[in-house]
């Protein structure tokens, strides 16, 4: 068992004030909240702040923590407690943090024990009952990242997460759960996935809480998602946008060939319908074309642009910019 | 980690998936006062607005938000007018966020070497 610092997970000294203590846990809390931060490890980040504060607003856990720091961890930073150690402060539980000891850490269950019970499920109700041993499990909300191409054909992933269940005595526990789940072809970014009964367990026969999932799309090195259309840049040659031209483009969904009008410019935009992500009301590919130069040109091509410059010199491509 | 896997069909947020005003109040773990002043304030809406809350209805982003809304106000101590704003700017940072990762995206191919 790791030991853990309080005073340094809030950037506090050991003689900081309780102002000064709530102060530190009110600006990591915002900071690492997993409902603003992008951070990947927020999670675990704002469940150590809230630990860290739980002790540290707490004179006598504060008093109990200090003393057992002086104990003090080993050389290579692992910790036991004192023989024969009991916590005279224990886990209350509420507070500020409206804490929910099953999240916390060995290091706080084998100091301050005695805590994890399933009366950490609080909150209220309809009618406001809450008294009710029989309860609906806890929806469990978890974010799933999937290709562009798996949303579109649809595809099967596994998912882990954690649910909140009541164990042996009474306690809360936090359990690893791992399901494989299909996903249907034409899932956007942002949208939400309900699995029934996935969440965590009902207490007293109470029905089980749903695993809520919202999908983010990855981005993709060639299609860029705007809700159920794709926009892809085709890069086209000179003479292919000045004179027409048939083209092969990429869809998610395979090749396709695209009539280039004649006079295209950089930046025109073609749309090639229902080949966007698939769906009720499918989106459409919207291909921006990119005029290329080739690297080098051969005399002749040379001599064929001075031709075009002298039958076009009336052309000003400058001609807004006012010079 | 259990090994036991088991697999799974989604049920996708079609209108079919929705909740009452009861069921968003149990998932949510909140009273039926909460989330009328939240429907006041805007954070979440109905599918089809009534006088009579006891006949509204939510679909799945709405309960998504509500329990949001639920874990900011009690990690956080925000008020009601400050859940909606943050709410709000939350939603508008992640949009801007994914704009400029779209805007970037569709530069880096314009802009060659």
């Amino acid at each position: 068992m790791d030991f853990k610092d309080y005073y340094a997970v809030l950037g506090v000294s050991e003689s900081a004030t309780p102002e000064e203590i709530k102060k530190a846990y009110r600006k990591l809390a915002r900071k690492y909240h997993p409902d603003v931060s992008k951070e990947a490890d927020a999670d675990t980040k704002f469940k150590d702040v809230g630990e860290a504060y739980e002790v540290l607003k707490d004179p006598e856990k504060r008093a109990e923590y200090d003393q057992l720091r002086k104990y003090g961890a080993r050389g290579d930073g692992s910790f036991e407690p004192p023989p024969g150690w009991q916590s005279g402060a224990g886990f209350g539980g509420g507070g500020y943090t409206g804490a929910d000891s099953s999240n916390f850490s060995d290091f706080f269950e084998e100091i301050f024990g005695g805590g994890r019970r399933a009366g950490g499920f609080g909150g209220g109700g309809f009618g406001g009952s809450r008294q009710s041993m029989r309860r609906r499990g806890e929806d469990v909300h978890a974010r799933l990242a999937l290709f562009l191409e798996e949303a579109y054909h649809g595809c099967e992933k596994q998912v882990q997460y954690t649910v909140q269940e009541v164990g042996d005595h009474g306690r809360v526990i936090s359990r690893p759960k791992n399901l494989k789940v299909k996903i249907p072809a034409g899932m956007r970014d942002g949208q939400h996935i309900r699995l029934k009964g996935q969440g965590s367990p009902g207490i007293g026969g109470g029905e089980n809480g749903d695993l809520l999932i919202e999908v983010e799309l990855a981005p993709h090195p060639q299609f860029s998602v705007d809700g159920r259309d794709l926009l892809i840049t085709v890069p086209v040659a000179p003479w292919e946008a000045a004179l027409g031209a048939s083209v092969t483009v990429p869809t998610v969904g395979g090749k396709v060939s695209l009539k280039v009008p004649k006079g295209s410019s950089s930046g025109r935009k073609l749309r090639l319908k229902g080949k966007g992500l698939p769906g009720k009301e499918p989106g459409d590919q919207i291909v921006v074309l990119q005029v290329v130069m080739p690297e080098s040109h051969s005399e002749e091509a040379e001599k064929l642009y001075k031709q075009l410059a002298e039958a076009e010199e009336h052309f000003d491509p400058r001609s807004k910019l006012d010079v | 980690m259990s090994r036991k896997e088991t697999i799974v069909t989604v049920e996708l947020d079609d209108p079919a998936g929705t909740f009452t005003l009861r069921e968003i109040c149990e998932r949510g773990e909140c009273h039926a006062e909460f989330v009328i002043k939240l429907v006041s304030h805007g954070v979440i809406s109905p599918i089809e607005d009534s006088p009579n809350a006891l006949d509204w209805t939510f679909d799945l982003p709405n309960l998504a938000r509500l329990q949001r809304a639920r874990r900011l106000q009690r990690d956080l101590e925000i008020n009601l007018p400050g859940l909606a704003m943050s709410l709000d700017l939350l939603d508008e940072v992640r949009d801007m966020r994914r704009e400029v990762d779209r805007l970037n995206r569709l530069l880096d191919q314009f802009i060659t070497d």
